[in-house]
């Protein structure tokens, strides 16, 4: 063991014989211990909650969208640049496993009494994934619950669809219509329900629809890089005709709460780590105090003074290293049981999961413990440098005063 | 060995500006010993300080064994004070939390002198002051006697060229002070140091070659 191992765990051992100073560096570690522990808790169900969030957003969202601005596809300058085609040159590109195309509109279900106001959505080839129905498209409806549920509508009804969009007939503009049966009702588990689309086969919704919103929906191989094919995209679609987006760029404004969520309740946590360092310092301090006149005498005796900072540096160290890594044990191992047994219950009618969810990811750990020992370093080089400077002769008269 | 040039130094008290050395000289031969004495507050132990590395004149030159303290950078002078000079103080100045062995190893290990080897050594001195069972013994657990001893063993373990003792009997009993000065002059003689002390009292004074008197910032030879 050398000099400073030497003296530092010495000095930490006789901080158990004062008893302020004792207090002070059990206050400094409980205070790091809960910090860190409050520090992994809180990011812990922080990344739970937004793990589930995103889960829930990719399944919501495809990889890569490519919209098309100021109305259908193929008109004006997109002559050139048909829908057709850029659906095939997306689904050329090395990367894309599917391609579908979808049509957003806003139009009616009316029943013998009256309509009733609905998301339509149109689609190619099979419901999009976060619609929860199996199989091929059906020539049919599919109706969310919600809607089913206002109109007193089942299976093997029919229902008309009512466009915005008039059509012309010998007798004048006459609203489009189409009767249609419903084959399927779904729930969709999101928390807007009411929000969620009837699903009409694209061919209808096309001739009912014309003027609707249209896209593609880029489904991607797995491991193949969003950003990296969007901006091939783009190199290739004139941006006045479309526009791509990829699942990140069209929930910029979440994720950017996300992380700023993260920021902030990490902030304040750290506020724990941060008073624990100050207790730190005193705690330091206090130690320096009492040994005054030994370190004036190690001082005298030849021990240079940046050997006599280390020696104050690793005692910090000493104080403060258990009570974090207890704390970050304890809080990984809070998360892990909160989150394995369900302890923390939530109302499923709120929030899209029926208990708070944790998860421990490694690199939150590591940030934790880069933060405690980047404040406890700072305390510690403060306490250390004084005892850097302490005049041998001053420090060895303070003994006898 | 210590060569002193017309040394001074002052302290600022207050508004006072106090003249505590003024043009001090002083020569100690190798494996010499002398003693300054003089009443309480007149720099005595200031001068001590200045020849032990711990603190700078404002003027004039000092050189120990062959080095010249006021042109030498701190870092240099912790390391010529680890190798070339042992203290005993008044107060003995124990670490308290080591043991009487682990006190005399202490410059050794400032030093990064192999551990066994030096535990050797520090258990031999140890012995030759009659403490070799009491080296497991802390400060607290020992006399005042005992204590100093154990210092003078910390001072002279690296076997240094010149010994400071600042009144190293000042605070023992005079049957107590007899022995460590008995001791001091023992061990002295078998390494060849050279040895400085300040007192007060002149019959320890008396114990060395040569007295000096040191009143009113200068200092006078009383004998030789």
């Amino acid at each position: 063991m050398g000099f400073v191992w030497h003296i530092a765990v010495r000095y930490f051992r006789s901080t158990r014989a004062d008893a302020h100073i004792r207090a002070l560096s059990t206050l400094t570690a409980g205070g790091l211990a809960v910090g860190t522990a409050a520090l992994v808790l809180a990011l812990a169900a922080l990344a739970g909650f937004q793990n589930l969030l995103l889960e829930d957003l990719t399944r919501h969202t495809p990889a890569l969208q490519i919209e098309f601005g100021g109305g259908s596809a193929g008109e004006g300058a997109a002559a050139t640049e048909s829908l057709r085609d850029l659906a095939e040159l997306a689904a050329a590109t090395n990367g894309v496993a599917g391609v579908q195309e979808l049509l957003y509109a806003r139009g009616w279900l009316a029943d013998e009494d009256r309509p009733f106001a609905v998301e339509v959505l149109g689609y190619e080839k099979t419901p999009p994934p976060w619609i929860p129905v199996p199989g091929e498209a059906i020539s049919g409806l599919i109706v969310p619950v919600s809607a089913a549920l206002r109109m007193g509508l089942a299976v093997g009804d029919t229902v008309r669809v009512v466009s915005p969009r008039p059509g012309l007939t010998p007798v004048g503009p006459q609203p489009r219509t189409r009767m249609l049966p419903v084959d399927l009702i779904y729930r969709s588990g999101r928390a807007e329900e009411a929000d969620d689309p009837v699903l009409v086969p694209l061919e209808q919704a096309s001739a009912l629809f014309a003027g609707g919103d249209r896209r593609l929906d880029l489904t991607l191989a797995p491991g193949a890089d969003p950003e990296e094919i969007g901006d091939f995209l783009r190199r290739g679609i004139d941006p006045a005709v479309a526009t791509v987006t990829t699942w990140r760029e069209a929930n910029r404004a979440l994720l950017f709460v996300l992380r700023l969520e993260k920021g902030l309740v990490f902030s304040a946590v750290a506020l724990i780590v941060a008073v624990a360092s100050f207790a730190l310092l005193a705690a330091l301090s206090m130690v320096l105090s009492s040994k005054r006149a030994e370190v004036g005498v190690l001082a005298a005796m030849g021990a240079p003074p940046a050997r006599l900072q280390r020696v104050f540096l690793l005692l910090g160290a000493l104080l403060s290293v258990g009570g974090a890594s207890l704390g970050g044990a304890a809080g990984a191992g809070l998360a892990a049981f909160l989150d394995r047994y369900r302890v923390i219950s939530t109302p499923s009618d709120v929030y899209v999961v029926d208990y708070v969810p944790f998860l421990v990811r490694g690199t939150d750990v590591l940030v934790v413990l880069v933060v405690t020992v980047l404040f406890t370093a700072a305390a510690a080089v403060i306490g250390a440098r004084k005892a850097s400077l302490l005049h041998p002769v001053e420090a060895m008269r303070s003994a006898r005063t | 060995m210590i060569a002193v040039n017309g040394v001074t130094k002052a302290y600022q008290d207050g508004a006072v500006r106090r003249q505590v050395l003024r043009g001090v000289d002083l020569e100690v031969a190798r494996g010499s010993t002398a003693a300054i004495v003089g009443p309480s507050g007149s720099g005595k132990s200031t001068l001590l300080n200045i020849l032990g590395a711990l603190d700078t004149p404002d003027a004039g030159s000092v050189r120990v064994d062959g080095v010249d303290l006021t042109a030498s950078r701190p870092s240099a002078l912790a390391g010529f004070r680890n190798r070339s000079l042992g203290f005993v103080f008044q107060f003995h100045q124990l670490l308290p939390d080591f043991t009487a062995l682990e006190n005399v190893m202490m410059p050794g290990r400032i030093a990064g002198r192999p551990t066994s080897s030096l535990s050797a050594l520090a258990l031999a001195l140890l012995d030759q002051v009659g403490l070799a069972d009491r080296a497991g013994a802390f400060p607290q657990q020992l006399s005042g006697g005992e204590r100093q001893r154990i210092a003078i063993c910390r001072a002279l373990v690296l076997e240094p060229a010149v010994l400071l003792a600042d009144e190293p009997t000042g605070n023992l009993d005079s049957r107590s002070g007899e022995q460590v000065l008995e001791l001091l002059d023992t061990l002295r003689r078998r390494r060849d140091t050279t040895m400085l002390l300040v007192t007060h009292n002149p019959a320890v004074a008396n114990r060395c070659r040569k007295v000096l008197r040191l009143d009113g910032g200068r200092l006078t030879a009383l004998g030789a």
